[in-house]
């Protein structure tokens, strides 16, 4: 019985030895105990390194996952500390979070959005020319990448929110307003966007126009940039984990399809489908000016952040825009050149 | 009514809390990103006064917002305190109303947007509608227990004085039961004002609710906190003009 009695006195040293214990892997090794790493569950290849467990090799610890709605959530666990990367944030809560001075950089790329997030019309509002819009409701969820392209088609097509109402409205929200007839058109992604287009929608075209005119929107990776700097390994060793899934994507896209499927919830056909709609860019290719650049020189993403960004200031959405130099700085493909090397 | 308190310490108070923030935005202990500063703050109310917010002018944001409140929570009280008096005066409409009363009291409104949304559409009625469901089972259980603690002395004197039903009901048990009522109303109030940020949420482009929302989202915090600002002292003003009629309407209260 003797054993079992603890003094007040040997439960602080119990208590001390044990914290001693537990402090002394993080002395050595300078691991972080966890990771926090947000992510939207979507139809795209990083669900593969998800699903398989790769990431969780790639940092050696305990990861820990949060799912996300918007990059607007990315951007205040950032600022808050509580996440450490982000994968799948739009380019336009990118823009505005290095605007705003928010600690993290661009590692990577995840794709290039292209015709994924387009206008859906209803085809009984009888919409066949921009012109058409004039007093039509049109939802989007604000603060996203969708959100820019639609005003950037507005102002592009010398609309203004006086001639369209357009209204904030999360994807699923869209869903049931437009089952109802409530709203006219909507600018989404899949799933909502495909639901949309099931239930009498036709697609409008705007994306290839937009493009054009410099309205390019992507989904990238960030990573809080003291975590980046602590952990480069960690970080080079998720991108080459991420490349896998990019490969077999490639290789096995009908294997893909049905691992992706399965954790985003849908169908191996409908992740198929969607998947189809982005332009998944290679880390490769990321590297070229045409996208992020080599480490040290200027890719052309740097020009998209900060087209993005003014724009976001001509809405008020943020004070102020820097100039191109801090986006180039805010894009770091140190680890990704080591990653793909 | 009032403890008249040491209103030296309510202004302490507040100077303390003005110092502290400035300290902290001045000092640059905190970025303006979690807390802007008194400048900052200036700025964005003069911004938001000459320019609006989002193509709509900053009083039209507080117009709408107070439309939905003044809707929702007149509706709902109505409603709700003559049910609540019918509960209490009638035991078979209370133990009709009751379970639904009891139930959608302590519910999360968020619980049901979305179903409102495909009910009702986008537009104001769902809106109005949610803060209507938040204003409502308050006000009923106040005007029921209002009902429920008229003294049983008056009743009997009102009763052996030949006073019919809807006499002791008109003289008797409203006049009693109206203090409860004001105080359910104030509760109410409270409810459908933290309501309106839910109700904004719908389909949005207006109102200060919305503005706090969408400000938000681009972690714009002078505008967040200039909504804050707007909201709360709205909210002081909505609870003391209760009060002002409070004080005419029942102004025996207390005093029995």
């Amino acid at each position: 019985m003797n054993r079992t009695i603890m003094t007040r006195r040997r439960v602080l040293m119990s208590t001390g030895a044990g914290a001693t214990i537990l402090c002394l892997p993080a002395i050595v090794k300078a691991a972080p105990p966890q990771v926090n790493i947000a992510f939207f569950l979507s139809t795209s290849p990083f669900m593969i390194c998800k699903g398989q467990g790769w990431i969780e090799e790639a940092v050696k610890t305990k990861v820990n996952w949060i799912e996300v709605g918007s990059g607007a959530e990315i951007n205040t666990g950032i600022a808050a500390g509580s996440m450490d990367l982000g994968y799948g944030i739009g380019s336009s809560p990118t823009a505005a979070g290095i605007s705003q001075g928010i600690p993290y950089e661009v590692i990577a790329m995840m794709d290039n959005i292209g015709p994924a997030e387009e206008m859906t019309v209803r085809t009984s509002a009888n919409i066949k020319t921009p012109g058409d819009f004039k007093g039509k409701k049109v939802a989007t969820p604000f603060g996203s990448t969708s959100h820019f392209r639609l005003l950037g088609f507005l102002k592009t097509n010398n609309l203004t929110q006086r001639d369209v109402t357009v209204l904030d409205m999360r994807p699923d929200a869209m869903v049931a307003a437009w089952t109802r007839g409530d709203i006219d058109a909507g600018y989404v992604w899949s799933p909502a966007k495909s639901k949309l287009l099931a239930a009498g929608g036709a697609v409008f075209k705007t994306y290839d126009k937009l493009e054009a005119a410099g309205y390019v929107i992507a989904d990238v990776i960030i990573a809080r940039t003291p975590f980046a700097t602590a952990n480069p390994d960690i970080i080079t060793a998720m991108l080459a984990a991420y490349g896998r899934s990019l490969d077999v994507y490639k290789s096995k896209p009908d294997d893909a399809a049905s691992i992706v499927g399965k954790q985003a919830g849908v169908s191996a056909e409908v992740a198929k489908a969607d998947m189809a709609e982005y332009d998944f860019v290679p880390l490769k290719t990321q590297l070229t000016p045409a996208w992020l650049g080599a480490p040290g020189t200027e890719g052309k993403f740097a020009t998209v952040l900060k087209g993005t960004a003014d724009f976001l200031v001509e809405q008020k959405s943020i004070r102020s825009a820097p100039a191109v130099a801090a986006f180039t700085k805010a894009i770091n493909t140190s680890y990704l050149a080591k990653a793909v090397g | 009514m009032h403890a008249r308190g040491p209103w030296i310490a309510t202004v302490a108070s507040i100077a303390i809390l003005l110092g502290g923030w400035i300290t902290l935005s001045w000092g640059g202990v905190v970025s303006d990103l979690f807390l802007p500063g008194p400048d900052e703050l200036w700025d964005a109310i003069i911004d938001l006064l000459e320019n609006g917010y989002k193509s709509r002018p900053l009083w039209q944001h507080i117009a709408d917002s107070l439309f939905r409140v003044f809707a929702g929570f007149g509706t709902g009280a109505a409603v709700g305190t003559m049910l609540g008096l019918m509960m209490g005066y009638f035991p078979t409409v209370d133990a009709l109303c009751e379970p639904f009363v009891e139930f959608l009291r302590p519910l999360p409104q968020l619980a049901y947007l979305v179903l409102l949304i495909i009910w009702l559409g986008i537009g104001e009625t769902s809106k109005i509608t949610l803060l209507f469901l938040a204003a409502l089972p308050v006000s009923a259980v106040a005007a029921r227990d209002g009902v429920r603690n008229v003294a049983v002395t008056r009743l009997l004197v009102a009763q052996s004085l030949g006073a019919s039903r809807w006499q002791i009901f008109r003289h008797v048990v409203f006049p009693s039961a109206l203090a409860e009522i004001f105080t359910g109303a104030r509760l109410a109030v409270g409810i459908v004002y933290g309501t309106l940020i839910a109700a904004e949420i719908i389909a949005g482009n207006d109102g200060i609710g919305w503005m706090i929302l969408d400000a938000g989202r681009f972690l714009r915090s002078d505008y967040v906190f200039v909504g804050i600002l707007i909201i709360g002292l709205m909210g002081v003003v909505l609870d003391r003009l209760l009060l002002v009629i409070e004080a005419r309407v029942v102004h025996w209260a207390g005093k029995q």
